[in-house]
């Protein structure tokens, strides 16, 4: 009798052992997800996209490194050389107007955040679906005469475009998401009046329940411009007259 | 001796299986969780979208040792410090927007909805906004434009298009209808940008009847910028910051 009373109470025991198992392994499923592949495939890929980083890395340094040098002889060249020195600050500002210099100066900085999850129905939107706004708001800050503007540290230039691509955006071809950050270099409070206008576009924005954070700031810095830019149908027209 | 022992054994066992249990699912859990259809999706994107952004920094220093090398030439005396600056000048001018363009392209024309009974709910539909040229213009630069001006008015980095009541405001200037866009770049892909099915061009005229005219144009001018631009607020950074 007390045989049987344990044999049974081991057999029990082992069911419930089973259950349990299969009750987590379902829910195991279910939290990561149907279709659980093979991990080679995905770790090859962790692998090859951490190799283009260390890739894309030391490309930055080696241009940091060129650029340095330029900017050395440069400097050395128009030394004790008028002509040359104005003419190199002349270059410098059309650089800077083009894009290609880091530049800092007082500004604002204006963070988008995604509206959170409606928890009744569970729909969500992102702002890479509504590229209209964000074109806007670089036209609203460039209406506030700012210097210069940058998308998720992106240079915004004469060529910079945005494009929807799947659930992030593209912005002079890196793809970025949100949140999206808009840096604006310019009068801070000229800027700041303008965004936040009643009616206005950051308005607009938090009407339809972004969460946006406007700040001015004293030192807004803002990257160049990384794209190599050719004309390849555009040549220049010759003025006769000047 | 032997007697006494199963319940032990048993209780041994059970902690040696519930240990290995609990080990197996702890390396299968990492092992599945970053594992889904969707997740390897985005890697596939993220990396070739790290591919592309390579390829474009591998440019990039090819041409800063150009221009290195031809800064390293004034000591031997085949290139001059004047006219090296003068081309990064030229160059720039025109980056920046400054240099009359010209070059094959296509030209838009568009108008507001010009029909009295159009079945539309609000006049607003009718006629021409900012965002619809800001959409057109972003579809154009998309398609690889060099140079884009609106009713005369060179498109550059700080240029502002707004509406302000019956005008458009571009470069602190007012424009009204209709406009005429210009883009130099290659003719066939910006026709595309524009008039392909899906595009914004082509719901702006098919859905609200605005009016928009693309044609090809072998030889565009597109006039410079012609507002003075000083930086006020704006400093170069430092080296070494």
């Amino acid at each position: 009798m007390k045989k049987k009373g344990e044999i049974l109470a081991l057999i029990f025991v082992s069911l419930i052992l089973g259950l349990i198992l299969s009750i987590q392994f379902k829910t195991v499923n279910l939290s990561v997800g149907e279709g659980a592949l093979p991990t080679q495939r995905a770790q090859q890929l962790a692998n090859d996209l951490k190799k283009a980083q260390a890739e894309r890395e030391s490309q930055l340094r080696l241009i940091k490194e060129l650029e340095e040098k330029i900017l050395q002889y440069e400097k050395g060249g128009v030394e004790n050389n008028i002509y040359a020195e104005n003419l190199y600050k002349d270059a410098m500002k059309y650089r800077m107007l083009a894009g290609y210099t880091d530049i800092k100066g007082t500004g604002v900085i204006l963070e988008i955040n995604d509206p959170p999850v409606d928890i009744q129905f569970g729909e969500s939107f992102s702002i890479v679906d509504e590229l209209d706004l964000i074109l806007q708001l670089i036209s609203v800050i460039n209406a506030a005469d700012a210097e210069a503007i940058s998308i998720n540290d992106q240079r915004y230039t004469a060529f910079t475009e945005i494009v929807r691509a799947g659930n992030h955006i593209e912005i002079n071809g890196v793809s970025t998401s949100s949140p999206i950050i808009i840096k604006a270099i310019g009068n801070a409070s000229t800027l700041e009046s303008a965004l936040s206008l009643k009616w206005g576009i950051v308005w607009q924005l938090r009407n339809y329940n972004y969460i946006v954070h406007l700040t001015q700031d004293k030192e807004v810095e803002i990257p160049r411009y990384r794209r190599v830019k050719d004309f390849i149908y555009a040549t220049p027209v010759e003025e006769t007259v000047n | 001796m032997k007697k006494s022992n199963p319940k032990l054994i048993i209780i041994i066992s059970s902690a040696i299986i519930g240990l290995f249990i609990a080990s197996q699912m702890k390396l299968n859990l990492e092992l599945i969780t970053p594992v889904t259809v969707k997740s390897i999706i985005t890697a596939k994107n993220e990396l070739s979208a790290a591919k592309i952004e390579l390829i474009e920094l591998e440019k990039l220093v090819e041409q800063k040792s150009e221009e290195l090398y031809a800064l390293q030439n004034i000591a031997t005396g085949e290139d001059n410090i004047i006219d090296i600056i003068e081309s990064d000048l030229k160059m720039n001018k025109m980056k920046a927007g400054y240099t009359k363009l010209e070059g094959p392209g296509i030209e838009i024309i568009m108008f507001d909805n010009l029909l009295l009974n159009n079945n539309v709910i609000s006049y607003n539909d009718d006629i021409i906004h900012d965002v619809d040229i800001l959409n057109i213009i972003n579809d154009l630069k998309v398609a690889g434009a060099e140079a884009i001006c609106i009713n005369e008015e060179r498109i550059i980095s700080i240029s502002e298009i707004k509406c302000g009541g019956p005008i458009i405001r571009v470069n602190d200037r007012s424009l009204g209808a209709p406009f005429t866009i210009k883009a130099i770049g290659d003719p066939k892909v910006l026709m595309a940008a524009v008039n392909a099915p899906g595009t914004y061009g082509d719901t702006l005229r098919t859905i609200y009847g605005i009016g928009l005219e693309p044609y090809i144009v072998d030889k565009l001018v597109i006039p410079s910028y012609k507002g003075i631009f000083t930086f006020n607020f704006a400093k170069p950074m430092e080296e070494g910051e």
